[in-house]
């Protein structure tokens, strides 16, 4: 921002503003640099980490590829190696090093419709349980912290948790099928139905962690220093409320990919000719005795997600937490740079 | 007699639960003036944390009920503040220290910006933008009569607030104010603790920096809840030490809440007892000690362990405190009171006036037979 405008701005504070941005950088270095530190010292994190950049990497070069190459080349080049509905000669192929994960039914290249998939599924797991963190999770944040009754507070805190209260009454999937059922077949109509469905958990998960949070010793100290109550629940509270909601969040997207896939299999999600994981377990299920490839590649690629999210997810809380990130920090330093440093304190 | 700072009047609470109405304050009156240590002592559930935590309106509410009475803070009526004004009375104007060091400090935070917080709190109040209640009073201009020892930190100009500029700078302008308070409270090592989280400090280190943190906002009014009673007794020794220190240095009014008598007779300039939620003694911390005036203070003193007593069992209280659910009629402690007559047990009981036979003008007590009390056991 400094280097946009520089010349509408006096001497001196450009040089403030200089040292500011300077500031700022050495905290974004020092914070990355933690960051390192913390995913060297616990391994599992690392790996999960490394998956989720993976999987993120791929599942842009996904979309961008052909887009590219269609406005730079004229012509589109995708980036599997066959085009995902391709039906071909070469049915019910194993692995090999033509097909990494074989052939289906139809001939169609296993690879490829993983891949493809990739970006739709990301997509589903994040955005899906992404809306409901935040929806439900801003409502529950309300509802748990003015719930004063006879306040408008109270009132508002009532109506939120009535109305998410109508919503799980139904068990979830049977109103996603029948919101799903009603707006038609295809993609769009299924990731609306979850949304839907999904966000009334997190009200609840988050107006409990509010619950118990907001009687803590240190929101009434925080309180009496005479921090208002706005300050407090977006400072004080929501700061604690972040390991149960992330946590609980990386675990969900599995959940989610799985309900997805349960509503393409009652054949109102996904069309077929649209490569989605859980609609191609469904699909695939009748071969598991005969091209187990099939199926296993489509579970394996869910398995991987989620896993990669849960570990993920596990390691940010240990960030998080003050408690461990301050030792696996200390674990992470090498002992020679520890006694670098006490011999420094020394001299 | 200078104004009151704090004017409390014929205040009474209630808890509403499903076990009934109890009544933890009852017709309860008080001042503080300015510059002085009131000290407020009496048995668990006497009803003395109910009252610190009324006085800035922490109090839950349900289950707790004010049914009547006004408490007036330098002459405003805080039962009567709208629920969005009161963090404006809180901090700057009335500030506490709780009774729990352990979980006071926010765990997620380092102590850096738990301290930051509080100091812009009041830097925004001090410089204009955000709202206040009162008008600062900077330099309290209550002395206690000796010689003022100003902390460094109080001899800080208020640094104007920087707006807009990233957090970096915010920071570092924080920094030398928040490094001064950890230093008032005597920090070894402030530097190094600024950047620890509350799990690495010991209790005693986190009501240091709760002290600080309540300091640093200079309140006209310190709450102090049994602010050495969760830590051990070195430690509270240590703390003891320090809050007294601080007395000459902050000049501020403080309310200092112990079920300990040592503790008030130590810290504290008057002395108020409280007895299921009545005030039932108020007067000079000395005159009260060495010449009370009601007899549950009387008997209280005289069942503190001596240490070089060796001749049989401690004169305890006999019976027990009355459950605030069936206070008895009249005078409460009448069941118990070894002076008690018919007149005792009707209502309405003993108002809190001048006692009989005090040498003090200032010296309550809340009995019909005051001038008899030098007379027990």
């Amino acid at each position: 921002m400094t280097e946009t405008a520089p010349q509408t701005r006096n001497s001196s504070s450009r040089a403030e503003a200089t040292r500011v941005s300077k500031a700022e950088a050495s905290a974004l270095r020092d914070f990355l640099r933690g960051l390192l530190r913390v995913l060297r010292a616990n391994p599992l994190t690392f790996v999960g980490f490394i998956l989720v950049l993976i999987l993120s990497v791929l599942a842009l070069l996904v979309v961008l590829v052909p887009v590219v190459t269609q406005l730079l080349l004229g012509h589109t080049i995708l980036l599997t190696p066959f085009d995902p509905n391709e039906l071909t000669t070469d049915y019910g192929q194993p692995p090999s090093t033509s097909h990494f994960f074989g052939t289906d039914n139809l001939g169609g290249d296993i690879f490829s419709r993983i891949l493809t998939a990739l970006p739709l599924d990301l997509a589903i797991g994040f955005g899906i349980t992404g809306f409901a963190l935040l929806v439900g999770g801003g409502l529950g944040l309300v509802a748990g912290f003015w719930d004063k009754p006879g306040t408008i507070g109270g009132v508002v805190s009532l109506v939120i948790l009535r109305v998410t209260d109508v919503f799980l009454a139904f068990p979830s999937l049977v109103l996603a099928l029948a919101i799903a059922a009603s707006l038609g077949r295809g993609t769009g109509p299924a990731m609306l139905a979850v949304l839907v469905t999904w966000w009334p958990y997190y009200v609840r998960l988050t107006r409990g962690e509010v619950l118990a949070v907001k009687h803590q010793p240190y929101v009434m100290a925080a309180r009496a220093a005479g921090v208002s109550e706005v300050r407090i629940l977006f400072r004080h509270v929501l700061r604690n409320l972040l390991e149960p909601l992330l946590v609980y969040y990386t675990l969900d997207i599995g959940t989610v990919l799985v309900t997805f896939s349960t509503i393409s299999f009652v054949g109102i999600g996904v069309p077929l000719s649209v490569p989605e994981w859980g609609s191609m377990v469904e699909l695939y299920r009748r071969f598991l005795q005969t091209q187990p490839w099939t199926v296993l590649s489509a579970g394996g690629a869910i398995f991987v997600t989620v896993l990669a999210f849960s570990l993920f997810g596990d390691g940010l809380r240990d960030i998080l937490d003050p408690r461990s990130r301050r030792a696996l920090v200390q674990a992470a330093i090498p002992s020679t740079l520890m006694a670098k440093a006490a011999a420094a304190a020394e001299a | 007699m200078a104004e009151a700072l704090l004017d409390i009047r014929g205040l009474s609470i209630d808890y509403e639960v499903g076990a009934g109405v109890f009544h933890a304050i009852s017709d309860l009156s008080l001042q503080i003036t300015p510059g002085r240590v009131l000290g407020i002592v009496g048995e668990t559930g006497s009803g003395k944390s109910t009252l610190a935590h009324a006085i800035p309106r922490l109090l839950q509410e349900p289950p707790a009920r004010v049914r009547s009475g006004r408490i007036l803070f330098r002459g405003v009526d805080v039962l009567e503040l709208p629920r969005w004004k009161l963090p404006l009375l809180r901090g700057t104007g009335i500030g506490m220290i709780f009774q729990e060091p352990i979980n006071s400090l926010n765990p997620a935070y380092r102590i850096f910006d738990q301290v930051a917080e509080a100091v812009a709190v009041r830097k925004l109040r001090d410089s204009g933008q955000t709202p206040t209640l009162f008008q600062a009073v900077e330099p309290h201009d209550y002395s206690r009569g000796k010689p003022v020892k100003t902390g460094p930190a109080l001899l800080h100009a208020a640094i104007p607030h920087l707006p807009g500029i990233g957090t970096g700078a915010r920071r570092e302008a924080l920094r030398t104010e928040v490094l001064d308070y950890l230093k008032l409270v005597r920090i070894n090592d402030p530097e190094t603790i600024l950047d620890l989280y509350p799990h690495e400090l010991s209790g005693g280190m986190r009501q240091r920096v709760m002290i600080a943190i309540a300091l640093s906002e200079k309140p006209a009014l310190l709450i102090a809840d049994e602010p050495t009673s969760a830590l051990d007794i070195t430690i509270q020794a240590q703390v003891l030490t320090l809050m007294k220190e601080l007395l000459e240095e902050v000049r501020t009014s403080i309310l200092f809440i112990s079920h300990d008598l040592g503790v008030i007779a130590e810290m504290a300039d008057d002395v108020g007892v409280l007895y299921a939620g009545h005030l039932v003694e108020f007067g000079p911390v000395e005159d009260v000690y060495t010449n009370p005036r009601h007899p549950y203070t009387k008997l209280l003193l005289r069942s503190v362990p001596n240490r070089y007593k060796t001749d049989g069992p401690l004169p305890a209280l006999t019976g027990s405190v009355p459950s605030l659910a069936k206070i008895p009629p009249g005078c409460p402690f009448h069941p118990r009171c070894p002076l008690a007559r018919e007149i005792c047990s009707q209502d309405p009981g003993p108002v809190l006036e001048r006692a009989k036979g005090a040498s003090a003008s200032t010296h309550l007590s809340a009995c019909y037979f005051s001038e008899e009390v030098a007379t027990i056991g």
